[in-house]
């Protein structure tokens, strides 16, 4: 880090004055550094990154704050611990184009990697009192209750739960939706798709029965993807909430001018 | 018709969940007492206090011990469409937004970064780490390099009372029109944790991009750090516009 500590600090121009004394090199973030240096391909996926011992010497940081750095990319699955032979690099994680969210199946940036649904269970529902608000239904109309497990190479990557009232879409009953992903099924029966909202929060804590079934440990985070998906005629025809392993998938959006 | 029946476990959650929307209650409102709810929907404790506790984790309540269940605030929406959508949005809603700078330092190009901005290595960069509160209450943390050469005295403009987007408008004729960012999550550091006021090892959203110009010449690159207690991602897209 020799070039960065040569590297003149700038006064910070503040109403108040100007101070640039006890600024804590940030930049020098140890996972920071990794992860660039993964970016960059001097660490190679496959190969081992230097002992925490090493590490702790180049930078001149404790081992704990190594230890620190490397657990949160093992937890983000950037770095995987191999009991005695050390922290290995992991090739890149599943990426999905928010944008193109057509489900699983369709998704575009897969490359080598091979994706599979499980169909869980599929039961028609009376609506009830959230989801007749949710749909514009009756209480009693029937609703779909499709639960898929994804898998990314064997391993679980998701828990998606999907809602779709029956009147909308009746053949669900019989089409299989693990083959085709919901988009390719409502373009068969001819319903476009025109808009649709996605929401990403974080869910840190509980779900313990999501959990054993993604395989997930209690340290990694499990993001929550909501979305709902509207027609031509602007009616609400899908609603999905799907709880995904942080550790196995990033998300990836292109931002335009407003 | 039994066997469309909800399975009361779920049935309770929606009913809570529809609850609150039906009656507009408001972040930090109590709602009924376990005992009311369950007479009024014929649910027995157990299912109650699970369906509470699955809507606790999904932050939609709160509990206060000795108190009660409470609405809890929702979550700052981080739009993701428009490019310098995040402080418009957040400003037109009224709240006080402020921005306090970690760092600032002028500092030689990595090999990542000089890809990700497309210059030589060699080149100087702009380095700013700062803390934007929302509300008074420190929320992201972002690290952001733009060139020196393409930004003259770009030090000299900003303050942390000023806003970049401005700068980019106005002293260097330049406007964000492009870019694409990755989403994923990370585990805070000590000193992230500090400044987020936030325990270590918190998971966090941990947000990266460039921003282009008209001319789809890279202006900066950008990593943040996004406290996931406040702030959710939404992305709406519609075709029909």
């Amino acid at each position: 880090m020799g070039e960065h500590m040569e590297n003149k600090e700038i006064k910070i121009n503040k109403e108040e004055g100007i101070d640039s004394e006890n600024n804590k090199p940030i930049y020098l973030q140890l996972r920071e550094i990794v992860r660039n240096k993964i970016e960059e391909g001097e660490y190679m996926p496959g190969t081992a990154i230097p002992s925490e011992n090493k590490l702790a010497e180049t930078f001149g940081i404790n081992r704990l704050t190594v230890r620190n750095a490397v657990e949160a990319l093992v937890n983000e699955g950037i770095l995987q611990r191999v009991q005695g032979k050390g922290v290995f690099v992991v090739g890149d994680k599943y990426e999905e184009v928010l944008e193109e969210h057509g489900g699983f199946v369709s998704s575009p940036s897969l490359k080598n990697k091979r994706v599979s649904i499980k169909e869980l269970d599929k039961t028609l529902r009376y609506a009830g009192d959230k989801y007749s608000n949710f749909f514009d239904i009756a209480q009693d109309a029937l609703i779909f209750d499709i639960r898929h497990l994804n898998y990314l190479n064997d391993t679980p990557l998701s828990l998606e739960q999907i809602f779709v009232p029956e009147d909308v879409l009746p053949q669900l009953k019989e089409v299989n939706s693990s083959v085709f992903s919901m988009m390719d099924i409502f373009t068969f029966y001819g319903i476009e798709v025109c808009s649709m909202r996605q929401t990403l929060e974080l869910v840190t804590e509980g779900l313990s029965k999501t959990r054993k079934m993604l395989g997930v440990p209690d340290d990694v985070a499990l993001i929550m993807l909501e979305c709902s998906y509207r027609d031509r005629d602007g009616r609400v025809i899908e609603f999905s909430r799907s709880f995904i392993r942080s550790d196995k998938s990033s998300f990836c959006i292109s931002l335009h001018e407003k | 018709m039994e066997e469309y029946q909800v399975q009361a476990g779920n049935e309770a959650i929606e009913k809570i969940e529809n609850f609150i929307a039906v009656n507009r209650l408001t972040a930090n409102t109590r709602i009924p007492s376990e005992r009311d709810l369950c007479e009024m929907w014929g649910v027995s404790r157990t299912t109650l206090r699970n369906a509470v506790d699955t809507l606790v984790e999904y932050g939609l309540l709160y509990r206060v011990l000795g108190s009660g269940v409470y609405v809890a605030e929702p979550k700052l929406v981080r739009n993701l469409v428009g490019v310098t959508s995040l402080n418009d949005e957040i400003r037109q809603k009224g709240i006080h937004m402020s921005t306090k700078i970690v760092h600032a330092g002028v500092t030689e190009v990595t090999k990542q970064i000089s890809r990700k901005l497309r210059i030589p290595l060699g080149r100087k960069v702009y380095e700013y780490v700062r803390v934007r509160a929302v509300g008074y209450k420190s929320c992201i943390l972002e690290t952001l390099y733009l060139e020196c050469q393409a930004f003259p005295d770009f030090d000299k403009h900003y303050t942390e009372r000023g806003s970049m987007d401005y700068l980019y408008r106005n002293i260097y004729h330049r406007k964000q029109t492009s870019g694409e960012e990755h989403i994923s999550v990370t585990y805070v550091s000590e000193e992230e944790a500090a400044l987020l006021e936030i325990r270590q090892g918190d998971p966090v959203f941990f947000t990266s991009g460039v921003v282009l110009d008209e001319a789809e010449k890279p202006m900066y690159y950008y990593k943040s750090l996004f406290r996931a207690d406040q702030f959710k991602f939404v992305s709406v897209i519609d075709k029909k516009l």
